[in-house]
């Protein structure tokens, strides 16, 4: 380690200026220069050209939230195919048997999921 | 890294015990497994294995590890009959089994990605069942408040990690331990240990990172609340001493005098906040704000001796509390409430249960010849060495506010009128660990060297 001072992290605060500023900067341009039409129609909501229907903030079903977060769950682990599949002549079979451990303790988790009933659409 | 395998294996299998429809052989399974995993870690002693040069499973590691598991192990008994009520009893075994894995990461760690990996791993299970009581709103809001708190000082946590990779450039402990050495003075330095303390701290419960703690212990239910006093503060503790005598015992200047505010800021906070409780409950959950304070100071006067006293205290600690709450659990239970007005007067028709009361309380207040007066001899005798003399008489007097409402306690069960004559029921269970937990606190009281031996 050559550098490691404080002012080695000035690129850092470089790029957060810089995205900071970029933000701050086209919201307010854009708001100065842009052409300002009000009316109802230009205010609604747009919602993919439907006409908007209430307030978003209502309680919606708890089973879209775990649907999503099992998708996410299960996005995630898979995504650890990738790093491995590019590696996967290095690693030889050690790795292929990790893996497959690894994918043996998702499907478990997988099986449990449905067994326990958490993607039923229809109960209650 | 047997003992890893065996309580992976355990949580999978109680995962799957209500689904395959055997239920009833998971408990003995799980006190089968655990003395299985006992046995394979202590068979480590002596035989140092390292893995990949992330985890060290040196005897710091195996002796944290074998306290832990004992401590789990008598949990499991407090805990069966609770937990037999609710539905899904093998989710909640399940989830207390992988937060076991993460008590032992964090105990055995090498590499600064797998004490993260611990505390997540602990963390988020015990998150889970503090809002495990999911009719209650106090256990709900208690679960919420722990995971809001809890990941923002993973946070903290996580960008002390960062700060002292940028500037040693490694994950691993030894070459952190150098690195940082030679760049003692500079500003990163200073601030990652402060925020790897912040973060560490909170999950120890130190002042004033402590808020979290009274309101977390007294929601959750209470096995929840002595999972989170007992194997939660043993494994904090561990991590938080294996990574500063590791790393930062070279530059002890930067962060001793910190640590050293936060520990007398605990002992006040810990001991007069519970001098007011009501709640046997509350009480109980700031007397283990302010033992933090008490087994930190071990931590702040880093010696030869610290590693010994934090491990005796840790565990004495964690077999009073789980008396402590057991009793507190049977009595609520018969009565309907966790005042200390319902000890009043049960000495009587329970004497047994009152004795055992009795010895947890002397113990958590430091009395001979219990095990807490060893406990808090052997942490001032490490701060003594190191010449903190001044912090040792501020912790006396802490002391002494602590005996006077554990002392409220034992008045209560002693001298106040009996209010009913009815023997509370005791299950064989719960009577098992009570015997154990109470033989356990006179015979390392008696024996100290029993525990000091091993480190």
């Amino acid at each position: 380690m050559d550098s490691n001072g404080p002012i080695d992290y000035l690129p850092i605060a470089i790029t957060v200026l810089v995205a900071g500023g970029f933000v701050v900067t086209t919201m307010f341009v854009s708001n100065i220069l842009g052409p300002k039409r009000k009316g109802k129609i230009k205010l609604d909501t747009f919602e993919c050209g439907i006409e908007s229907q209430g307030n978003a903030r209502i309680p919606f079903s708890i089973k879209y939230f775990l649907a999503a977060i099992l998708f996410v769950l299960f996005d995630v682990e898979v995504i650890f195919l990738y790093p491995w599949a590019v590696d996967f002549r290095k690693l030889g079979m050690d790795g292929f048997w990790e893996m497959i451990s690894y994918m043996g303790v998702i499907l478990i988790g997988f099986f449990y999921i449905l067994k326990k009933g958490a993607l039923k659409w229809d109960t209650d | 890294m047997n003992t890893l395998i065996i309580l992976s294996a355990l949580g999978i299998i109680a995962l799957f015990a209500e689904i395959f429809r055997f239920r009833k052989a998971l408990f003995p399974l799980i006190l089968l497994g655990l003395g299985g995993a006992f046995f394979f870690t202590a068979k480590e002693y002596n035989h140092p294995q390292i893995f990949l040069g992330m985890m060290n499973f040196d005897n710091y590691a195996v002796i944290f590890s074998c306290a832990i598991l004992i401590i789990a192990f008598l949990w499991f008994m407090m805990a069966k009959n609770y937990f037999l009520q609710e539905t899904s009893v093998t989710d909640h075994f399940a989830l207390i089994l992988f937060s076991l894995v993460g008590a032992v990461v964090m105990v055995s760690f090498s590499n600064l990605t797998m004490l993260f990996l611990g505390i997540e791993i602990l963390s988020v299970s015990v998150y889970v069942l503090a809002a495990s009581d999911k009719s209650n709103v106090m256990s709900n809001e208690s679960g919420f408040k722990y995971f809001l708190m809890g990941s923002f000082a993973t946070g903290f946590l996580l960008f002390g990690i960062t700060l002292i990779y940028g500037i040693t450039g490694s994950f691993d402990l030894a070459s952190i331990h150098t690195q940082v050495a030679a760049n003692h003075d500079s500003g990163l330095v200073i601030a990652g240990i402060l925020l790897l303390m912040i973060g560490l701290a909170f999950k120890s419960s130190l002042a004033p990172f402590h808020f979290w703690a009274p309101d977390v212990y007294e929601g959750a239910p209470t096995t929840v609340t002595t999972y989170m006093a007992t194997v939660v503060k043993t494994a904090a503790f561990a991590a938080f001493f294996r990574l500063f005598s590791t790393c930062f015992a070279g530059v002890t200047g930067h962060w001793t005098d910190v640590l050293w505010w936060m520990v007398v800021l605990t002992l006040f906070v810990g001991n007069v906040s519970a001098v007011r409780q009501k709640s046997v409950k509350r009480l109980l959950a700031y007397s283990s704000v302010a033992h933090a304070g008490y087994i930190a100071i071990a931590v702040v006067s880093m010696g030869a001796a610290s590693t010994s006293a934090i491990l005796y205290y840790t565990f004495t600690y964690s077999i009073s509390s789980i008396s402590a709450f057991t009793i507190l659990f049977i009595v609520s239970r018969h009565k309907g409430s966790k005042d200390i007005s319902a000890f009043e007067g049960m000495s009587k028709a329970n004497p047994l249960l009152s004795f055992a009361m009795t010895v947890a309380m002397l113990s958590l207040a430091g009395i001979p010849p219990t095990a807490g007066f060893f406990a808090k001899y052997y942490v001032f005798l490490t701060a003594i060495n190191a010449g903190n003399t001044l912090l040792v008489l501020i912790a006396v007097i802490a002391a002494l506010v602590g005996i006077y409402y554990y002392f409220r306690v034992i008045i209560a069960i002693y001298f106040k009128p009996e209010q009913q004559l009815v023997p509370i029921k005791v299950g064989p269970l719960h009577r098992t660990v009570l015997i154990i937990t109470t033989i356990l606190t006179l015979l390392f009281g008696l024996f100290p060297n029993l525990i000091l031996g091993w480190i």
